[in-house]
């Protein structure tokens, strides 16, 4: 029997994977399966990349013939599921060749990260609304149960806010979901979508405003984005990372997924998505440059650039959305190096404290060195990638006559240039009566845990020197995302 | 006397008053009380609230369940399956989550003594 290579696979290798892990913990195949799986997804991901360019790839896994679960791999989604497994593997090379916290090498974060990964992956491949509730909290309760790892006060603390709130915001889509289902009858998205707009107006509005909320939260918009600091600084920062650099964008892409899907016409949601998008932005980067610990800093920060990606997604027009899709690659793979610099910080200096770091920059040159790659790609210099997917943004708002969000964009970037360089200075700070006594209380990190973070960025120096690599598939993944018309049809087709 | 209760109409319109009235008791305890346990049962009353909503509005008076046994042989007269296998799962993911909640909530309070939310500050920036 010939094994096909269909989107399943996504979910359900890391599945089983995670669930037979008992087996890997006799055979010590712990973290080398934890890297080999994302890497092979990877590979297999990337080698479907011509196949998806012909046509999208649908799956439908039947139940009895009108049910049905209804897998569906375009061109968006694949940037999407490479994206992830890359960050995967990268996150897992990080975890096994450092010196790892104990609590972050055994079993449970093992199925934590693997469950993780496979309800992002779902969350973006499924084509079912309940389906999508079911993926949303398979990769909620993992976050929850990283984010409490720790078992201290502050990992505890973190874990019941992110519980409590990740719940509210899923409470919130079950009721959008069980109203679109009482109203419509289907909850295939492609079949929903056809019948959306017969719904009554009020109802619609009401739908929207509880996805709104419920995806909102998730997604970490202004204002329902208030305790995301807290869940950064609570967890560890290789968890953080993760969050940053996977969670959220498998939430925003899952809310402008059902946006685009939903609404025939995106000018009704795209002045509420283009101001909450840029609201987002300007307030986390202002709140940003008074943070004390990296933690937050970094927290804040990930929120800005979140809301310059809903900002450009929200205006929906080819150039904004290719660039706002490679932008969501660049600041995956910059907060994964931000965040991988601030664990191996906290592993040496037991401290993340803008106060305690002074001088880190003579002490641990390589580790710093990388941080500032990342700052410079987050502001977006030559010749780093941020620069080229900023200037795609700027330049779709520019041919569309718009001004006010590269007003916006730019702006951002100034004061993101001051709270990134306020840290630097203070990093390579060469007065040594203001270095705190306990610094360098940690064990010196390897050379080997440096490589994933040299790997990142070597990617952004390529990204930035040579962006036509990647042009075709952000652009093909802007066009599928944007194409309702064409997924309704072959959806709805297929299905027939 | 009561035959009027069961029109579907006014079936309905118990279903919706009851259940969103469940919905708001939960938002004001998530958004009011301060003891933990009290915040996880406040989130499990609103899921309870959306199964409820769900459930009733979709099955309506003399409607039986899609089992074909009992004599039965054709799916008529039958509630759609759907919203029940639904439900079922939701309670399934809920309680799930619910029991992670209260386990952290149970180890946060054997470790700090604590069961406050408002007095969860370790987080903040000081």
């Amino acid at each position: 029997m010939e094994l096909q290579l269909t989107p399943v696979w996504f979910i359900a290798l890391p599945l089983l994977v995670a669930f037979a892990s008992p087996l890997w913990v006799r055979l010590q195949l712990l973290m080398p399966l934890l890297f080999a799986v994302p890497l092979l997804l990877l590979v297999l991901a990337i080698s479907l990349v011509p196949v998806v360019r012909a046509a999208p790839l649908l799956e439908t896994i039947v139940i009895a013939p009108p049910l049905g679960i209804h897998l569906h791999l375009d061109a968006a989604a694949l940037v999407m599921l490479i994206l992830f497994n890359l960050a995967g593997a990268l996150m897992a090379a990080f975890l096994w060749l450092g010196d790892t916290e104990p609590y972050l090498r055994g079993r449970q974060p093992f199925i934590l990260i693997m469950l993780l990964i496979t309800g992002c992956t779902g969350m973006v491949l499924t084509g079912d609304l309940f389906n999508l509730y079911v993926f949303l909290e398979i990769a909620g309760v993992s976050a929850y149960a990283l984010s409490a790892l720790r078992r201290d006060r502050g990992a505890l603390e973190a874990g019941l806010k992110y519980l409590i709130i990740g719940s509210v915001a899923a409470v919130f889509f079950l009721f959008a979901v069980v109203l679109i289902y009482l109203q419509t009858g289907q909850l295939n998205m492609a079949a929903v979508a056809s019948d959306f707009a017969g719904i009554p107006a009020p109802m619609q509005a009401l739908i929207g405003l509880l996805l709104l909320v419920g995806l909102g939260i998730k997604a970490e918009l202004f204002p329902f984005n208030f305790w995301v600091p807290d869940i950064y600084r609570g967890s560890d920062p290789a968890t953080a990372a993760l969050f940053s650099g996977i969670l959220v964008k498998a939430f925003i892409f899952v809310l402008f997924h059902l946006v685009f899907l939903l609404l025939a016409d995106p000018d009704v949601a795209r002045a509420w998505l283009m101001g909450l998008g840029a609201l987002t932005m300007l307030v986390a980067e202002l709140v940003a440059l008074r943070q004390q610990d990296l933690r937050r800093m970094l927290a804040y920060s990930s929120l800005g650039q979140v809301g310059l990606i809903v900002l450009a997604l929200g205006f929906a027009s080819e150039a904004t959305t290719a660039g706002a899709l490679f932008h969501m690659v660049n600041h995956t793979l910059v907060k994964l190096l931000l965040f991988f610099v601030a664990a191996l910080m906290l592993r040496r200096v037991l401290s993340l404290r803008l106060g305690d770091l002074h001088g880190i920059g003579h002490r641990m040159p390589v580790a710093t060195g990388l941080f500032v790659l990342g700052s410079l790609a987050v502001l977006g210099l030559p010749p780093l990638s941020g620069f080229i997917s900023k200037l795609w943004i700027l330049k779709g708002f520019a041919a569309a006559q718009l001004f006010w969000p590269i007003a916006l964009i730019l702006l951002a970037a100034l004061i993101e240039a001051a709270y990134y360089f306020r840290w630097i200075k203070v990093f390579y700070d060469t007065d040594p009566a203001k270095a705190h006594p306990g610094i360098m209380a940690g064990p010196v990190q390897g050379a080997p845990v440096y490589l994933p973070l040299l790997l990142i960025g070597g990617l952004l120096l390529l990204f930035g020197v040579a962006p036509f690599l990647l042009e075709v598939s952000f652009v093909e993944g802007a066009q599928s995302l944007l194409a309702r018309e064409a997924t309704l049809e072959q959806v709805l087709g297929a299905r027939l | 006397m009561l035959e009027f209760l069961d029109s579907p109409g006014v079936l309905q319109g118990i279903y919706i008053t009851g259940s969103l009235t469940l919905f708001f008791i939960g938002l004001y305890g998530l958004l009011a009380k301060r003891h933990l346990l009290k915040v996880l049962i406040s989130l499990a009353v609103m899921e309870m609230s959306v199964y409820l909503l769900f459930v009733g509005l979709a099955t309506s008076p003399g409607e039986t369940a899609p089992i074909l046994a009992d004599g039965l042989a054709t799916f008529t007269g039958m509630a759609d399956p759907v919203p029940q296998a639904l439900t079922l799962t939701a309670i399934v993911i809920g309680m799930a989550v619910l029991a992670l909640g209260v386990s952290l909530a149970v180890q946060y309070h054997r470790l700090t003594g604590n069961a406050d939310i408002r007095a969860m500050s370790e987080l903040k920036d000081s």
